[in-house]
């Protein structure tokens, strides 16, 4: 039996719907890395500015933990944006809601990214 | 034996604001909780308002909060809910008069979908024939009896009445999964947006309410993924 198929136009919500499924299959090996990292192989005694600054010293670590900053706050900005749906009736209200949610999230990514990148790089200096 | 009833109450004409009856009824213990409001109605107060029909399952009439479970009033026996009993209307949908709602906006919800079958394309000359496999990806939400059970008891829905509902889905994935269909584009074209499919939040109240034991919100994931795939089998 030949499979059936149509065309639907991806839209704001298939998009923000794919992104949390696809967001939350990233995350998983992400997190679970870090925690192994942190907790298990390094421990949280040895953990340190020295030992901050010398793994974000590789750009692995820091592609690493923008990645994870970013999949996870996108991650939790849309889960907030679905809760402010249930108070915010009216769609345009609920439109620029989002916008706002959206440029909330960009702007702490790059915040945290540059943060990790400079931060770094400003403390190895000073090493 | 004896069961304590608290029935919700409301006449518009009366009441500012809704209160609760109390009535003692002689019951058995394999009576139904419908046959306990129809002796309300009969022997104690003949001003309590309630639907029903066929009395049986199948109409979907006299679908109730009951101990704040959706239910239909004529499925549930006494002894599975014990002696005191709470009868409430559907949440989410306007109170018209004691366990009365006003359906409209459910069936205007089901209407937005195209609940009916579409080919444009001329019959045949005896019947348009579809193999037992095909007929069975859809069997499930075909059983859908409009009681409106599911939707009423969806978190959503009770935020924003606007959100088509599970038993508006249920209804469309009956036909967007029936291969002799062809209005499967157009139905998912209207559950692609935000009250849409994509205001379900899979909390499986919908499926624990049905009385009909349709497996709904795997309906809606099923419909969810024709949305982003785009594959109808």
């Amino acid at each position: 039996m030949a499979t059936r198929q149509v065309k639907i136009s991806q839209n704001y919500e298939t998009i923000a719907w794919k992104w949390m499924r696809y967001s939350a299959i990233l995350l998983i090996p992400l997190v679970f890395g870090h925690v192994l990292l942190q907790d298990v192989i390094v421990g949280v005694y040895e953990i340190n500015a020295d030992y901050v600054a010398r793994r974000l010293g590789t750009w692995f670590f820091q592609a690493y933990d923008i990645a994870l900053l970013g999949f996870a706050f996108a991650h939790g900005v849309n889960g907030l944006r679905q809760v402010l749906r249930d108070f915010i009736h009216n769609p345009k209200t609920f439109r620029l809601v989002s916008i706002a949610l959206f440029i909330f999230w960009a702007a702490i990514t790059a915040y945290g990214g540059i943060a990790i990148v400079m931060a770094v790089n400003a403390k190895l200096a000073s090493l | 034996m004896q069961v304590t009833i608290d029935v919700f109450r409301f006449d518009p004409e009366k009441d500012q604001k809704p209160h609760f009856d109390q009535f003692v009824v002689e019951a058995e213990p394999v009576d139904r909780v419908l046959d306990l409001l129809e002796k309300i109605k009969d022997y104690h107060d003949g001003s309590l308002t309630f639907r029903r029909s066929c009395a049986h399952g199948v109409c979907g009439s006299d679908a109730m909060r009951i101990n704040g479970v959706n239910r239909l009033a004529c499925k549930v026996l006494v002894q599975d809910v014990g002696t005191r009993i709470k009868v409430e209307p559907i949440l989410g949908l306007k109170v018209k008069r004691d366990l009365i709602v006003d359906m409209e906006p459910f069936f205007d919800h089901y209407k937005s979908v195209l609940p009916y079958f579409i080919n444009d394309e001329a019959p045949p000359e005896k019947e348009r024939l579809q193999s037992p496999e095909a007929r069975e990806r859809f069997d499930d939400t075909t059983k859908c009896i409009l009681c409106a059970a599911c939707t009423t008891s969806c978190p959503s829905f009770w935020s924003d009445s606007a959100y088509v509902g599970p038993a508006a889905i249920v209804n469309a994935h009956r036909f967007i999964f029936d291969d002799r269909d062809q209005g499967a584009a157009q139905r998912l074209e209207i559950l692609n947006q935000q009250m849409g499919v994509w205001r379900c939040r899979t909390a499986f109240n919908c499926t624990e309410a049905c009385p009909r034991d349709i497996h709904i919100t795997q309906a809606i994931a099923e419909v969810k993924k024709a949305i982003t795939s785009g594959k109808l089998d």
